[in-house]
């Protein structure tokens, strides 16, 4: 019989989750609730008495100075009750963590299929308040129907007594597992079977994957094993691996790219090789630092002669699509499992985050699944819960918003993580695996998660079915998981190690298996959240928070002692062999029998057309505007646009200074409110040495160029990392691109081939900026299928695609923090100066989009030219020469001369006539143009000559001072003052937008 | 004979500022070791061999139904005895952040009327209804007991939590400050009361309540994290600080930040 504990805090004290959704409804759907109650729902499903219950509620439940509860529904004042909960199957993380409370205090242990299930009723106040508005709450605001469930009721509707039932959310399958053969007695069928099991098998992989199976060597060894056509798990397996989330396909393809202007036609094979690995390996050989890249699940790179850093990044677009706080923290949680398997574990130090989603107060036709403001709201979260509780700091990180995301958003998460250069006495980075040794997945259990969305459509859906295909992550395991393999790794348990992530235990011990060359695995070893799964599933699901780590047999005993010290659960499922052979069983029978090299031999490539029309010929040209005479307003209008103005609501949730490394934090300044243009970390906290990160999204420029759009942003990701102290000798990239689908097709990607253009001029520039600017590429990922299908008015649907997107990310070793800088102006008097020159360069820029035009002019990069600017600023860091130094990024020169003053609360007089230029003629353009390059830099009176001096040759220019008025004073090319305004008002402005979130 | 004390960082469960409470306590002059709970449960790690007893910060059981409230319960279960064993032997303890949400959910504050099991008070959600990362200047009661805060009169430290507010009955708000157990409370930057005011009091803490000690002063529980400033490039403007003292003709007199003296307090009491 189950039982129910209710809970809420005493009526005297402040419900700040009520009041939080109290502001939402009326921010959000102008619904105006007097007051919200929230009430913790505790439901054990477990064989206890009441008395036991009584003393699980008064001890642990309840705080007696705060809170009271009852064993009965609690009688709290509404109009509306909305109760939510979770669908079955869905982690519930205060439910496991009240399972571990229910033990440690009863001294008992749950039986299997008992379980604690939290959710919550909201009592909502609120005399106009009518049932669509409490179900616009319930549905919008409140749960997800994805993995949540919602009721709603009104007095006449609820029984005190009664209150919300029981509703017990437990998974039950009643499903036997079994292996099922598949026909392959022609490729239709084989393909038929594809599409029906979701099992997404490209076409052209199919006759080789027909013609293993039909080798007679083959199928003379599978009867040996009582096999005979393959098996779901086996295809499952080579689905898996040949999908393009694990084996790049698309970067590995073969394009055919023709430019109509020049005629010239070319066939790239695999960008992946020309643009990304031919460079970083040409980088390594002349950068000593770089110590393992291009086939862990992160690079690495030395930090300092004691440790190695770990630097990856990557995205977690669809499934934050559809359920933005899942997926978020899936996203960020699943990052920091990459550090940590890489090479023999990392302990993480750092992540970071970018999101783009579809304007916040959209207010047009189309209909995405979730509105922006909400997705954001829940991405925000996502990342929050994720990082925080992992305890790792969060010191930077990216918004922007632009329609293109209406149909898919893009959440970048990146993961930064230390470990010793040695571990007893062997480089940290290098890991095998030798045959004989044991294969142990820990973690989390395996249930049907991240299954091809197969249970999501399944016909039988009832209310114990599992949501799987949308997972919600747990840091918490996962924080205990980290800890214990890192107590593991530091005496020498570990020979392998690699996480769980895309296609589970397939990949994982797939690819581990490769380095003794086979296994023996049992699957009915793996411990799962429920039973009834098929083999198949146990073998792909992508259940969060494990890891699989290979060890000596002999280090099994403390192994799994240091285990359970740290409450984890490990499990042996099996054993490396070096038999050429994936051999899977369960209970003894095969259900897989594979040779691991199959998908190391020749799959067909994938082909692309690609077609470069240039912007000329796709009719862009420069827009005809007059200089704009109104200069105040419209600055003050460009710093309320939403991709310039403050965000600091995002940044102040984010813990960014757990670990106590932090250096340069992300808001800065006098009034601590201003971003910086990049976030330093000092990981060991015995050194002086630190870590600079910064990343640059620019994907605005694509709508022109996307090859000046990769250029601009490395560009920029670069300059900000210089402008906080960076080494030119030591920049590390991570690339991770998202791109629409490039695959052209006349009716569903008729701009295919554009778009497929648009990749391969982004690689091509990728590379010209690695090699220009010195930065092997130390990690990447690309996610295609960037597009979203929405509903409109009628019930038509359009595809919205993304702007080709790159997100790059710089890392490096700073020798000294104390001679790292921040970009506000420091003191009065001190000179102001623009470097770099400022050019007609008004394409895709923030001025012309928000006058409503796209331009042809997109800002280039002279690389080479920069990268020998960036090496003087780099002196002058080093000669101490600088006050403040800031990069001159999206919005322009008048933007970041705001932000430059607002971050010293001061004031700078400057002199438009006198910034150095190149062929510019309008007050306008020097204001806002987006030439790459740029800093304002200011300079005490007494270093000027020696600034002066370093720069010389140079486009620099003194263009002002630094005033005790707190007023950015500008003077026209004419010699006319064009705006004056205060801190105060551009502080107002740039804050006016967000400025009231929390 | 060394003079050190020993100090015992508790880990696991999801804490997670051991390594930086670990090298605080290095930097004052303590050896400090870091122990997960169920070593310490186990008998692997004996309390008697320590001198100070640190309950870091982090999100022990996730903070799932209330910060602080599963570990104190794991702690009280199993460990109740020896932790009163530890107090009685008048030893140090002190509570940051989770730390102080544990200390006063196990009862070991405020210890009123010597009572070290009983909850008479809460940390509890923020007022902003929200995590939050920020600064704070903090006003160090200079007729507190409390041996942490001695000869301090303010502070900056960052403040991180979602669960940071103070909350008690009247009277025992009223008894605290008679007791001058309010050790620390939030300031705004002149020093004055923050007097409740947002983001000078980050949480609605009431009485601006940052940190509390028992009244012998040798338990001491805080919001906010000293370990976190442990150096001078941790706090916010140190960039400007120093480009001012190098235009002063200045250089900076060390590279400890002044988080540390939290902890050189504790370490001189065994000296």
């Amino acid at each position: 019989m189950p039982q129910r504990i209710e809970i809420t805090l005493k009526e005297q004290l402040l419900d700040a989750e009520g009041q939080s959704l109290r502001l939402k409804a009326k921010n959000y759907f102008d619904i105006d609730l007097h007051q919200v109650r929230t009430i913790h729902i505790v439901t054990i499903d477990a064989d206890l008495t009441t008395q036991q219950v009584e003393r699980v509620r008064t001890e642990i439940f309840t705080n007696p100075v705060t809170q009271v509860s009852s064993l009965q529904p609690l009688d709290v004042d509404f109009d509306w009750i909305v109760w939510v909960g979770f669908r079955p199957g869905v982690r519930d993380n205060p439910g496991a963590t009240a399972v571990e409370a229910v033990e440690d205090l009863l001294r008992l242990r749950l039986k299997p299929g008992e379980a604690v299930y939290t959710s919550k009723r909201y009592c909502l106040k609120g005399s106009g308040v009518t049932r669509k508005d409490a179900e616009k709450i319930a549905g919008e605001l409140l749960a997800n129907d994805i993995i949540q469930q919602w009721a709603v009721f009104d007095s006449s509707q609820w029984d005190p007594t009664v209150g919300i039932g029981f509703i017990i959310p437990k998974v039950m399958l009643d499903h036997q597992p079994e292996v099922t053969t598949l026909s392959i007695d022609s490729d239709e069928t084989l393909a038929r079977l594809s599409d029906e099991r979701s099992l997404s098998l490209n076409p052209r992989d199919i006759p080789t994957i027909r013609s293993y199976f039909l080798k007679p060597e083959v199928q003379h060894q599978r009867r040996q094993v009582s096999l005979s056509d393959p098996t779901d798990v086996e295809l499952e397996y080579i689905s898996q691996a040949r999908s393009d989330h694990c084996n790049h396909n698309t970067f590995g393809g073969r394009f055919h790219y023709r430019d109509l202007e020049t005629g010239k036609e070319e066939t790239l094979d695999s960008l992946f090789k020309t643009y990304i690995q031919g460079p970083t390996l040409a980088l390594k050989k002349k950068k000593p630092w770089v110590v393992s890249v291009l086939w862990d699940n992160a690079g690495v790179g030395r930090f300092d002669d004691g440790h190695n850093y770990v630097i990856t990044g990557e995205t977690h677009n669809s499934p934050s699509n559809m359920e933005a706080y899942g997926g978020a923290i899936t996203g960020i949680v699943g990052i920091y499992r990459d550090p940590m398997g890489t090479g023999r574990g990392s302990r993480l130090i750092m992540g970071s985050y970018g999101y783009c989603v579809g304007p916040r107060d959209y207010a047009g036709d189309l209909k995405p699944r979730l509105h922006p403001r909400r997705l954001l709201d829940g991405v925000i979260e996502g990342v929050r819960d994720g990082g925080n509780k992992s305890g790792i700091p969060t010191p930077f990180g990216q918004v922007m918003f632009h329609p293109g995301y209406l149909g898919k958003c893009l959440v970048f998460v990146t993961a930064l993580g230390i470990m010793p250069a040695e571990i007893n006495g062997e480089p940290s980075d290098q890991k095998t695996i030798l045959p004989g040794d044991l294969a142990i997945m820990l973690g989390g259990r395996v249930g049907k998660d991240g299954i091809h969305g197969v249970t999501a459509s399944s016909a039988s859906f009832s209310e114990h079915t599992p949501a799987g295909h949308v997972q919600i992550g747990d840091p918490y395991t996962q924080k205990k998981m980290h800890d214990f393999l890192l107590e593991a790794r530091d005496e020498g348990l570990i020979r392998f190690i690699t996480d769980n992530g895309g296609g589970g235990l397939s990949s994982s011990i797939g690819e581990s298996a490769l380095f003794s060359n086979g296994c023996n695995i049992q699957l009915e070893k793996v411990p799962l959240k429920y039973d009834g799964l098929d083999q198949w599933e146990i073998w792909i699901s992508e259940s969060q928070e494990r890891m699989t780590v290979a060890i000596d047999p002999t280090h099994l005993d403390r192994f799994m002692a240091l285990s359970r010290q740290h409450a984890v659960e490990s499990t042996v499922i099996g054993t490396y062999t070096d038999t050429g052979k994936l051999h899977i069983t369960y209970n003894g029978a095969t259900c897989a029998y594979i040779d691991l090299d199959l998908l190391t031999s020749a799959f067909p490539q994938w082909e692309f057309e690609a077609v470069w029309r240039p912007p000329a010929l796709r009719g862009l040209t420069e827009p005809v505007l007059g200089v704009p005479e109104a200069c105040e307003p419209l600055i003050l209008d460009m710093l309320e646009r939403p991709n310039v103005c403050s965000k600091e609501w995002v940044c102040r949730q984010y813990d960014h200074e757990v670990q106590g490394t932090s250096v340069i934090k992300p808001l800065i300044g006098a009034g601590r409110d201003v971003p910086t243009d990049a976030a330093v970390i000092r990981p060991v906290l015995t050194s002086q040495r630190g870590l600079v990160f910064s990343q640059a999204l620019i994907p605005m420029y694509s709508a022109i160029d996307a090859y000046h759009m990769t250029t601009c942003t490395i560009d920029e990701a670069v300059r900000r990392a210089i402008a906080v102290g960076g080494d030119p000798d030591h920049l590390g990239g991570v690339d991770n691109f998202c791109w629409p689908t490039i695959q052209y097709d006349p009716l569903k990607n008729p701009d295919g081939r554009h778009k497929a253009a648009q990749l391969v001029r982004s690689c091509r520039a990728l590379e010209t900026m690695c090699l220009a600017y010195g930065i092997p590429l130390l990690s990447g990922k690309d996610s295609m299928y960037v597009d979203g299908h929405l509903p409109g008015r009628y019930g038509e649907t359009h595809k919205v695609s993304a702007l080709e997107t790159l997100q790059f990310s710089v890392t490096g070793v700073i020798r000294d923090v104390g001679r790292c800088l921040t970009m506000d102006a420091k003191v009065p008097g001190d000179r102001v100066w623009v470097v770099g020159a400022t050019r007609n360069e008004l394409g895709g820029s923030e001025y012309y989009e928000h006058l409503g035009h796209v331009g042809v002019n997109v800002p280039e990069v002279d690389p080479d030219g920069f990268a020998a600017r960036y090496r003087t600023m780099a002196e002058a860091v080093k000669k101490g020469l600088l006050a403040s130094c800031h990069g001159i990024y999206r919005g322009g020169l008048a933007v970041h001369l705001g932000l430059v003053a607002m971050g010293g609360e001061l004031g700078l007089t400057v002199d438009l006539a006198k910034v150095p230029s190149d062929g510019v003629d309008r007050d306008d353009t020097l204001l806002f143009s987006e030439s790459a390059g740029r800093f304002i830099v200011t300079v005490a009176p007494d270093n000027q000559d020696a600034f002066a001096a370093l720069f010389a040759g140079q486009p620099a220019a003194c263009v002002g001072e630094v005033t005790e008025t707190p007023q950015l004073k500008i003077a026209g090319m004419n010699g006319n003052c064009i705006a004056a305004l205060t801190v105060e008002r551009m502080k107002s402005a740039w804050k006016r937008p967000f400025g009231d979130l929390i | 004979m060394s003079t050190k004390p020993n100090v015992l960082v508790l880990t696991g469960f999801g804490l997670n500022c051991d390594h930086e409470t670990a090298y605080a306590f290095e930097l004052a002059g303590a050896v400090a070791k870091r122990a997960h709970i169920n070593a310490l449960i186990a008998g692997d790690v004996r309390l008697d061999d320590f001198q100070i007893l640190a309950f870091g910060g982090g999100f022990s059981w996730g903070d799932d139904h209330g910060a602080g409230v599963i570990q104190a319960l794991r702690l009280k279960t199993n460990i109740g005895d020896r932790l009163l064993d530890f107090v009685a032997a008048q030893k140090l303890i002190i509570g940051i952040c989770n730390g102080f949400q544990t200390l006063v959910n196990l009862g070991l504050l405020p210890g009123i009327d010597g009572d070290y099991t009983r909850r008479s008070v809460a940390v509890t959600y923020n007022d902003c209804g929200n995590f939050r990362d920020q600064w704070v200047h903090l006003k160090i009661n200079p007729d507190a007991a409390c041996v942490f805060t001695q000869g301090m009169k303010t502070l900056e430290l960052p403040v991180r939590h979602g669960e940071g507010k103070f909350y008690a009955e009247s009277e025992t708000l009223k008894t605290l400050t008679e007791n001058n157990q309010i050790a620390m409370q939030y300031a705004m930057p002149d020093g004055r009361p923050a007097n409740g005011v947002f983001p000078h009091n980050p949480n609605g803490s009431l009485v601006d309540i940052a940190g509390i000690c028992d009244p012998s002063g040798r338990i001491f529980g805080l919001m906010p994290h000293p370990e976190a400033y442990n150096h001078v490039t941790n706090h916010p403007d140190w960039a400007r600080k120093m480009e001012m003292q190098k235009r002063a003709g200045m250089s900076g007199k060390g590279e400890a930040g002044e988080g540390i003296r939290i902890f050189e307090n504790a370490v001189a009491c065994f000296e």
